[in-house]
């Protein structure tokens, strides 16, 4: 397994958000993480970024214990992908996912033409190569997205961490980004994001980790974990599943609030 | 076969390099300008002749022309580019770390540490050197008791360093009311007052010597790492994932950045507006990346203290206070920047 979280707790300053999660993820396969607003997503994150110190159970990725590895060590295991943001200097598309080889050399030193030629290949793998020159501040969202997908690719590691890249995006940003994520776990990476549509899951995971009050809900298959009864205590609201055929006869489940 | 973006990438490549090469022309202009310009006019001619002087020339050159070059001219222009380029690449780094473009280099109190310093020697009767002296230590002193509150601090580091940055500034600058409401106002208070306003007048060789060490040193740490800021105009979550400890990178650049700006106060009094308005002009000439920004913005703005030196010295009869003239030009384009971010 690349990714195996033991019996994890931990968050702010001496209070645990996290109790007791464990869960894990083998290469090519997508972990989600779903659940209510302040269910603890993001604080398992940042745990699993080691921008939270852990305060019980473990963290191994592809094999290594995280807790005390350097921010450097860490990069080459892990790439964080955050929600699309704005800088406040207007980059190049390149320079920003030129910054995702920084754990590739040391500090005194600048990226060079491999790493330029690294950039471009993860570019191109995106089919996002054309918006190298463009100013990252005048990309839509969805393209930002994919720029910083791009950039997590060249820091080539092999674990992959997206806090919820569908937010805010369009259906047709939404599938891009989806199909994206798809093909990282194709090429035998790790994904594991974060979502706020169950069907998320449903559609592209292969594991689903539904959380509530920093407590697993329940972890397994999507099919498994998005049952009515498992979504109901985690959301607390009556809620239906609904599987229902698309136009080429693919199955595909829904998970509808309901209310007398 | 290269593809049409990686051709356009090498196109914006070379045109850095012309960019270089187009501010080395301005900086050497200006630095000749700067020569011949002022109370005793050399011409091009004296300038290269009294230059020669030193290395052995025997011509028909006037003794005063000679003077005047090594002892006046050439260590104030000297002094005007390593200021221009020490406050650029500060402010260039404060903005980048506060990841703020209306950031200035004084953001944490250096230049407030360094006037409250100075006055206080002043005050004291102390020699010149030693109130250069008390001005590095006052702004390198205010820096580091802003950083250490700010650890204790409970919000993102970099809002509890801008908070604390600008408390501490409020308490040196009522320090330095404290001591001109004291002293005498006939020897000390002008004394005090001319020292804050900024001037390269009667900045010697020796002024310049202990002020550059300092400042060879802060550029010389920013200019190896200055790729490496580039990581830290990200939020600090996603800067750590991509490799770096940002506590310490940033710790390293503020100690870098300190040490340049401590040392322009010392040299020159407090020049205002420097490190907010050139690493702006650079941007726009040379992108945001900071492997760029770095180099071309010590150059521009080593040619623009030149430039604002020299009218400083020639516009009227009398000399204008060097940092009242940036001052008079730098306000203006802040309020120009602040209304278009809000458009944008």
């Amino acid at each position: 397994m690349l990714l195996e979280i033991q019996d994890l707790s931990g968050g702010y300053g001496g209070r645990d958000v996290i109790h007791g999660i464990s869960c894990c993820a083998g290469a090519g396969e997508i972990l989600c993480l779903v659940g209510p607003n302040g269910c603890g997503k993001t604080t398992l994150f940042r745990l699993l970024l080691g921008t939270l110190p852990v305060s019980g159970g473990s963290i191994r990725m592809d094999g290594r214990e995280t807790s005390g590895l350097t921010p450097r060590e860490l990069a080459n295991l892990a790439a964080y992908i955050p929600q699309a943001h704005a800088p406040v200097f207007e980059y190049t598309v390149l320079e920003i996912v030129m910054m995702g080889r920084a754990s590739h050399f040391s500090a005194f030193d600048a990226p060079k033409a491999v790493d330029r030629d690294a950039a471009f290949a993860a570019l191109e793998k995106l089919r996002a190569a054309p918006l190298a020159n463009r100013k990252y501040t005048s990309l839509s969202g969805g393209q930002r997205q994919l720029v910083l997908i791009a950039r997590a690719v060249c820091q080539a590691a092999k674990i992959f961490l997206m806090d919820e890249p569908a937010a805010n995006l369009d259906y047709a940003n939404q599938q891009l980004l989806l199909e994206a994520a798809g093909e990282l776990a194709g090429n035998g990476r790790c994904v594991v994001m974060s979502t706020h549509s169950p069907e998320h899951p449903a559609s592209i995971g292969h594991k689903a980790l539904l959380m509530r009050d920093g407590r697993a809900e329940a972890f397994g298959t999507p099919r498994d974990v998005l049952v009515p009864d498992a979504l109901e205590r985690a959301y607390g609201i009556e809620m239906d599943v609904v599987a229902v055929r698309d136009r080429y006869g693919k199955e595909r489940l829904i998970c509808l609030p309901v209310k007398r | 076969m290269d593809v049409s973006y990686k051709e356009e990438e090498k196109r914006l490549r070379r045109r850095y390099r012309r960019t270089l090469l187009a501010l080395l022309v301005l900086l050497t202009g200006a630095a000749l300008l700067s020569f011949w310009a002022g109370y005793y006019p050399l011409t091009p001619a004296d300038v290269c002749k009294a230059f020669l002087w030193r290395f052995g020339f025997q011509g028909d050159i006037l003794p005063q022309a000679v003077t005047i070059f090594w002892h006046i001219r050439f260590p104030r222009v000297l002094s005007a580019a390593l200021i221009g380029a020490s406050l650029t690449a500060a402010g260039s780094v404060y903005q980048g770390m506060f990841r703020n473009p209306l950031v200035s280099p004084d953001i944490l109190g250096v230049s407030s540490g360094a006037g409250l310093g100075a006055a206080l020697a002043i005050l004291s009767g102390a020699p010149g050197w030693l109130v250069q002296l008390s001005a590095f230590c006052g702004g390198v002193a205010a820096v580091a008791l802003s950083y250490l509150v700010s650890r204790k601090s409970a919000y993102s580091q970099t809002l509890s360093l801008a908070l604390t940055g600008s408390m501490v500034m409020a308490l040196c600058n009522a320090g330095i009311t404290l001591i001109k409401y004291v002293s005498d106002p006939n020897s000390v208070l002008p004394q005090i007052t001319f020292w804050l306003m900024g001037s390269l007048n009667g900045t010697s060789l020796e002024d310049l010597a202990w002020s550059a060490a300092p400042m060879a040193a802060g550029l010389a740490v920013i200019f190896a790492l200055r790729w490496r800021i580039n990581l830290l105009t990200l939020e600090e979550e996603e800067a750590r994932s991509l490799g770096i400890d940002v506590r310490r990178t940033r710790l390293l650049f503020i100690a870098a950045a300190t040490l340049l700006s401590a040392a322009a106060v010392c040299l020159g009094g407090l020049i205002g507006w420097v490190g907010l308005m050139v690493p702006h002009m650079t941007r726009a000439l040379a992108g945001a990346d900071y492997r760029r920004l770095i180099p071309a913005g010590a150059m521009l703005g080593a040619a623009y203290l030149v430039l604002i030196d020299s009218i400083a010295r020639s516009l009227l009869s009398l000399e204008l206070p060097l940092g009242v003239v940036t001052s008079i030009l730098g306000v203006p384009f802040f309020l120009y920047l602040t209304v278009r971010r809000k458009e944008g």
